[in-house]
């Protein structure tokens, strides 16, 4: 059965680009459009990774990666994200909210910096889905 | 009342970097949201004939303005600081209207927004609509002074102008909010020249005596609050009396109240914060009477 990706991301452009590397190797894209629908459907559509874009409307991907690993039920959802944001900032951002009080969380499974190549897409997608 | 919640409007010619960063004294106050908005005008790119509606240049504007935005987030997420952003295409106030109900901010920071003359003999300026129909505090920066620079902590010193309406007790509610972020506030009210003019001398000094009792009544409450303020008793005009108590006092900010009124109203009575906001060469925060 063909594995379910759900792509966190505002710009619409982009969703497209990205909908089209999923069909294209065989995966069935989900969609969501910042990051508090980005929530929504990974509790109600359980997919099998998150592609998370960081700067969005409503919920940033900070805030929703960091949810997600704190949800017992979400937290093993593999997570790759896809963003301007650089690396760096994204770590950083995490240690800062864990000092506010909350749990250490884990690294996502890829990390990739916008603008990406499609091939460059769908061999990390494949690396993390096999 | 609390201020966790911030919508900051960037056209980017009109407000940047150094009046976010100003922002952030908010953060002693509670502050832990910011969320950014860019509106493109829709002139930028509407249909040109032989062109059609300009796609590429849509997608131009919104790439730089997305550059921008990941450039101030970056350091705002380090921070710990939660940021969304929003860039959006068509006329700004009701761009920001809308933003402030999606994304339920407690106050809209802005810079002084003007139309184009003939616009704004009907309608006046787009700073003048956006007080007019919001509903949550609106603070306003003035890129047009001389220094062009915004101070360190425009909440430093606040001068709050009180006129004892309803619009004042939600203002005082605004400024205990900001504890933390305030060092000191000087409270003065205005006393109109005509008034004391038209009543007996013993009725001024009573009038007078009032004034000073509920403007000490109002310092009280500050100071209980570990507030240093002061009170200030003045008579004459009470836009230039405050802009004159805000020069003398070297405050930072002003700070007032203000009803909603429709178009008409506010173009034949006007109102002293619409039109210090107009004016004034600090940043102004107009609190309206109905914060919901």
């Amino acid at each position: 059965m063909a594995k379910k990706v759900l792509n966190v991301e505002d710009d619409a452009d982009t969703r497209t680009f990205v909908t089209t590397v999923l069909e294209e190797n065989g995966y069935i894209p989900i969609m969501a459009i910042d990051g508090e629908e980005g929530m929504e459907k990974a509790r109600k559509e359980k997919p099998d990774l998150i592609l998370l874009d960081i700067l969005m409307p409503r919920e940033s991907g900070i805030k929703m990666y960091h949810e997600l690993k704190l949800d017992p039920n979400l937290k093993d959802i593999p997570v790759a994200m896809l963003s301007g944001v650089s690396k760096r900032t994204f770590l950083r951002s995490q240690a800062a909210l864990t000092e506010f009080g909350d749990e250490t969380v884990p690294e996502p499974q890829a990390y990739l910096e916008k603008p990406v190549e499609p091939e460059d897409l769908a061999e990390t997608l494949k690396k993390i889905l096999g | 009342m609390k201020i966790s919640k911030i919508l900051f409007v960037s056209e980017f010619e009109e407000l940047w970097l150094d009046a976010l960063q100003s922002l952030m004294a908010l953060r002693k106050a509670g502050m832990n949201n910011v969320v950014f908005l860019h509106v493109i005008s829709r002139d930028k790119v509407a249909m040109r004939r032989g062109a059609g509606y300009l796609k590429q240049e849509e997608r131009k504007l919104k790439e730089i303005a997305d550059i921008r935005f990941i450039d101030w987030a970056e350091t705002l997420f380090e921070e710990g600081m939660e940021v969304v952003a929003h860039i959006a295409i068509g006329n700004i106030v009701p761009k920001i209207l809308s933003v402030t109900e999606i994304e339920k901010v407690d106050l809209i920071v802005t810079a002084r927004r003007k139309r184009a003359k003939f616009e704004e003999l009907y309608s006046g300026s787009e700073t003048s609509e956006l007080l007019r129909r919001a509903d949550k505090p609106v603070l306003i920066y003035n890129y047009l002074s001389q220094s062009g620079k915004v101070g360190e902590n425009p909440f430093e010193r606040l001068l709050l102008g009180l006129d004892w309406s309803v619009s004042s007790e939600k203002v005082l509610d605004y400024v205990l909010a900001l504890k933390g972020a305030v060092k000191r506030v000087d409270i003065v009210h205005v006393m109109g020249e005509k008034d004391v003019a038209k009543i007996s001398k013993m009725e001024a000094q009573k009038l007078e005596r009032n004034n000073k009792k509920r403007l000490d009544e109002v310092c009280d409450i500050l100071v209980n609050e570990r507030f240093d303020a002061r009170p200030h008793l003045y008579i004459g005009n009470t836009e230039e009396q405050i802009e004159k108590g805000a020069s003398e006092h070297r405050a930072t900010m002003i700070v007032l109240g203000a009803k909603r009124r429709s178009i008409w109203k506010e173009k034949w009575s006007g109102s002293v914060a619409h039109s210090l906001a107009d004016k004034s060469e600090l940043p102004i925060l107009i609190v309206p009477t109905e914060v919901k």
